[in-house]
């Protein structure tokens, strides 16, 4: 197991440098618009600003030399500083930003793989049946709903309406962790519906394969009884093309958070990155996408590692 | 030992559901008029079709039109406003028509970019293969596992945010879907005979891809374009829910939910019910349209091994059970409802007796409803076919109609099962000394060691190698005859007093054939256990059987003992078998087989079953089916021993077999 996980680290370096190259690409795209000097020195920038943030910035070196350095940088953990403030480093503001992103983001996940699960065991019991029947419906409709939707209805009902819970606003973990947990609900209930409806779909179609299966038949012959052949028996096969869509649903959460922060007027890394956007604040994008690209990347492992665990070819394998 | 093969492959146990008389495309279009669902979705796409094409016949108002008079904003539905007003009191039911016009605008550009980027990449790199495919594959993983909304974002940035420059990015990111797609069905297909033949007839390669790869890729295509439709909507929608997509007074449902954000808590929720719903009804209608076009497509999956089939009421046997038999069947009739209400018969009026100590051998072709006889008996008739008739007997009990629970407690117990595939049945996430321990902690309530040490002990009596070492594997880390030994041991771990062997040795090879059936009836001798062994090899038959029932398209067509079947047949279909046995021909010319194929299930034909295949037929043969009669020894009165034959000319045959 240990060299299978070794192994797989190794595999993660080139997705890495792949990932840079594309973050990378971005400002040499925005560079041949000529915007990155423009966007520096602001409307109506002379020709001199220009030529002085081009040169400042090293604009002018060959790319591979900017593409050096810039790696460079950013291994040391310097993701430069914002294009609009040369003031304000990109790191710094993303460790700002990126605690309520990651809670609303875990904490959405945890919520969605938990009744996703649930639910799609319950409808695999009895295919066709009332349960299977009424789930399937609802999880269609969720898959259909965004998140910001799904948002705003959950603070209109349980936080206007109710008054359960504030509508908007984040409260750090630091400060409170009642107050964390109780503003980072909403949101990851509304992130969580629609990979609820997404788990519990995979789960149901694969926990159908598995219970279809020969091994489950010759199980039955051998007197396993119901609750067994389904928690021992096929489970643990149907979770190998689930846990694959969890880490899928994990990197789409990651996108989608964005809307979501915006409903509830959290200011975590969607906000950012949308900001990032409008002003087309090019360097603080990067360090977004460089960081969202890592947490990418360590899903990835998670969901190879837990292959490992589920299959036991898998593990032996390699 | 020897092996004779009548017909080679083990005997599926699905049954025939559909007869393929009705052309594909009818029955794709039947099918989806028949989902509602579908019918939704598609009476939803035609609505915004037309309120894509032309706006103004739906729409009551102009949808840029403002009116600011106070009391006109933020209204709820009236007479004069459908849907409401905004913030601007624009009205809310034009501009969600009109929104219609952005939200296939946004499908034409990023799905043209998606496909027409995606399916000739894909084809090209699974064309290719090799290292081309695999540097290609490995970009574009890459991309495909980072999030979609942050690619598009990547492409907005340098093509500064609208609406057409989010769909670009939209596009690209969903390319990647269409690549993987493509290249999955361009590499299965490249294999294929006719490929292959047009590639040696000299056509060339883009004439190949076109004519023989792209149609086969389009069903797939079609699918995952529906699908990707309603996600590209969703994430369009999102973009100008973040004010990075369409125009801020532009009638875009995500503006308008955008718009409908910054006032709801305040103006209520109705702001964001319009464009809302209009939203979240065409992505539902695009992944409804995605799953119906595919369940039209494919046959369904509905069913597995816990789909539990409407209790019938199951019709009594009108013959007695013999007294002394392990395990008794009586008029077992089988059937699965198929496509339109129409009903197989995949069983009709088996019946079967073994006692303790005694080998039943169970022969026939391929489809012939020997293993489903098995299955039947035992209460796992695979859904969603049911038994519909007869009665099963087991140790004197009646067990023809027992719940689950009860049956749970005898399969494994006083039934164990050896199946043909050996390492299917193997469950691969779990070790194999844990799943040779389940029947003996369920049954004999054995403590975890125990049965571990028991397990070790069952594997050493099989002649497993090494059997503390192999508890700990997987199934697979073991071959084919290792795996069969692993499924004796488990079946015979609680010491049944019947053991059902469907083809133990067909899937292997000769040598280990003969200790298997060796195995087998070791263990036989020792415990007089009754045993059925289910086979299309007539040598395993001559070796171990002491009696033989003959099966054809799911009818007993003699039993007799293993002696008689072997030296004079009754029936024209157990000389048929013979027949084709090696060890019965001469070893000039060609080895006889029976002409003609088994019937499906589906069609039955009238009379006797075996008839059309049969040299000996009549017109009586074809006229009505001939009953299971008793053939007449006035030594043995009693009805186990009393041979069977379903043949109205056995008597005036008189047949003589060849020897084994």
């Amino acid at each position: 197991m240990a060299k299978y996980v070794a192994f797989r680290l190794l595999a993660a370096i080139p997705l890495l440098l792949a990932i840079a190259v594309i973050t990378f690409l971005i400002s040499v795209a925005m560079e041949a618009r000529g915007s990155i000097a423009g966007q520096v020195c602001g409307e109506g920038a002379t020709p001199e600003c220009i030529s002085a943030v081009e040169e400042e910035l090293g604009l002018n070196d060959p790319i591979p030399v900017r593409f050096g350095r810039w790696l460079g940088d950013i291994v040391s953990g310097d993701l430069g500083s914002s294009l609009l403030d040369q003031n304000t480093a990109v790191s710094a503001l993303i460790s700002e930003r990126i605690w309520p992103t990651i809670s609303i983001v875990s904490f959405s996940l945890l919520i969605g793989i938990t009744f996703g699960m649930l639910m799609g065991i319950a409808a695999a019991i009895r295919p066709g049946g009332l349960a299977d029947r009424t789930i399937s419906v609802v999880a269609a409709g969720v898959i259909a709903a965004p998140g910001f939707i799904m948002g705003m209805l959950l603070s209109w009902g349980i936080a206007v309406e109710l008054g359960w819970l504030d509508p908007v606003g984040y409260v750090p973990f630091s400060e409170s962790v009642v107050g964390w947990l109780k503003s980072i609900t909403l949101p990851s209930i509304a992130l969580a519906l629609p990979t609820i409806a997404i788990v519990q779909r995979q789960l149901r179609s694969s926990m159908a394969n598995a219970l279809q299966s020969r091994y489950v038949l010759a199980a039955r012959a051998r007197g396993v009884a119901r609750t067994k052949l389904i928690g021992r028996h096929a489970l643990p096969n149907a979770m190998v093309p689930t846990v694959t869509v969890i880490g899928f649903r994990a990197a789409a959460a990651i996108g989608l958070t964005t809307a979501v922060e915006i409903v509830f007027g959290i200011r975590g890394m969607g906000e950012m990155l949308v900001t990032s956007i409008i002003t087309r604040n090019v360097t603080v994008l990067q360090g977004g996408m460089i960081v969202v690209g890592l947490t990418v990347i360590t899903v990835n492992l998670l969901v190879d590692i837990s292959y490992g665990f589920l299959n036991p070819k898998v593990r032996l394998s390699r | 030992m020897t092996g004779a093969t009548v017909a080679s492959g083990p005997e599926p146990i699905e049954a025939p559901l559909e007869s393929a008389a009705e052309s594909p495309r009818r029955r794709f279009w039947r099918r989806m008029f028949r989902n509602p669902l579908a019918v939704f979705s598609m009476l939803w796409f035609v609505t915004l079709v037309v309120s894509w094409l032309a706006p103004d016949v739906l729409a009551t108002h102009d949808p840029f039109k403002q009116d600011v008079t106070l009391q006109r904003l933020f209204e709820t539905p009236s007479a004069d406003h459908w849907l409401g007003t905004d913030q601007f009191g624009r009205d809310l039911y034009s501009r969600v028509i009109y929104g219609a016009g952005f939200a296939f605008r946004s499908i034409f550009i990023a799905m043209s970019i998606a496909v027409g980027v995606g399916v000739p990449i894909g084809l090209f790199s699974g064309w290719k293969g090799g290292r081309v495919d695999r540097a290609i594959m490995w970009v574009n993983d890459v991309l495909f596992s980072l999030p979609i909304v942050l690619l598009a974002m990547a492409v907005i940035i340098v093509l500064t945010p609208s609406l057409t420059n989010a769909m670009i990015g939209v596009g690209i990111a969903m390319s990647t879907r269409f690549i993987r797609l493509t290249r999955a069905v361009t590499l299965a297909e490249k294999e294929e005979l006719y490929v292959d033949a047009a590639r040696i007839t000299g056509i060339s390669t883009p004439r190949i891809l076109t004519r023989y790869i792209v149609p086969n890729l389009l069903p797939a295509l079609v699918i995952q374009a529906a699908i990707i439709s309603g996600a590209i909507i969703l994430i369009g929608a999102t973009l100008s829910f973040l004010g990075i997509g369409a125009n801020l007074d532009d009638p875009d449902w995500g503006v308008m939910l955008n718009r409908a954000q910054s006032v709801f808590r305040q103006e209520g929720v109705w702001q964001i019910v319009p464009a809302g719903m209009a939203l979240v009804l065409t992505v539902l209608s695009f992944n409804l349209l995605g799953d119906a076009i595919r369940d039209a497509l494919g046959r369904d999956a509905g069913n597995n091994a816990l789909t539990v089939t409407k209790r019938v009421e199951v019709a009594p046997a009108q013959t007695e059970h013999a007294a002394d038999a392990v395990l008794s069947i009586r008029d077992m009739d089988v059937e699965f409802p198929g496509q339109g209400g129409k009903i197989s018969e995949i069983l009709n009026g088996v019946s079967l007796d073994v006692r303790a100590g005694e080998t039943l051998g169970v022969v026939g072709e391929s489809g012939s409803g020997k293993s489903m006889t098995m299955l039947s008996a035992l209460g796992l008739t695979p859904a969603p076919g049911r038994m519909t008739r007869g009665s099963v007997q087991f140790d004197g009990r009646d067990v023809t109609n027992l719940s689950e629970a009860e049956w749970a407690k005898i399969r494994g117990k006083d039934i164990g099962i050896i199946f043909q595939e050996p390492i299917a049945v193997l469950n691969p996430a779990i070790k194999v000394g844990s799943q040779i321990a389940e029947p003996l902690r369920i049954h004999m309530g054995m403590s975890k060691a125990d049965a571990r040490k028991r397990a070790a002990e069952l594997l050493a009596e099989v002649r497993v190698p090494d059997p503390e070492r192999r508890l700990d594997q997987y199934p697979h880390e073991f071959s084919g005859g290792m795996a069969q030994r692993v499924g004796i041991a488990m079946a015979l771990a609680c010491e049944p007093k019947l053991l059902i062997a469907d083809e133990p040795s067909t899937a292997l090879d000769v040598t280990v054939q003969g200790q298997i059936l060796d195995l087998i009836s070791e263990v036989q001798e020792r415990h007089q256990m009754a045993v059925i062994l289910i086979t299309h090899d007539l040598g395993v038959i001559a070796e171990a059987a002491d009696r033989v029932l003959v099966m054809y398209g799911g009818q007993v067509m003699e039993t007799a003992s293993a002696h008689d079947v072997f030296l004079s047949p009754k029936h024209p279909y157990s000389r048929a078998l013979l027949e084709t046995m090696p060890q019965s021909h001469d070893g000039q010319g060609e080895l006889p087989v029976i002409a003609g194929m088994v019937p499906s299930a589906t069609a039955w034909p009238t009379g006797c079953r075996f008839a059309p295949r049969c040299g000996f037929a009549t017109d009586a043969c074809t006229s009505s089916m001939p009953p299971l009669e008793r053939v007449a020894d006035p030594a043995q009165g009693d009805l186990v021993q009393a041979d069977l034959i379903r043949c109205v000319r056995h008597s005036e045959l008189g047949l003589v077999g060849g020897t084994a």
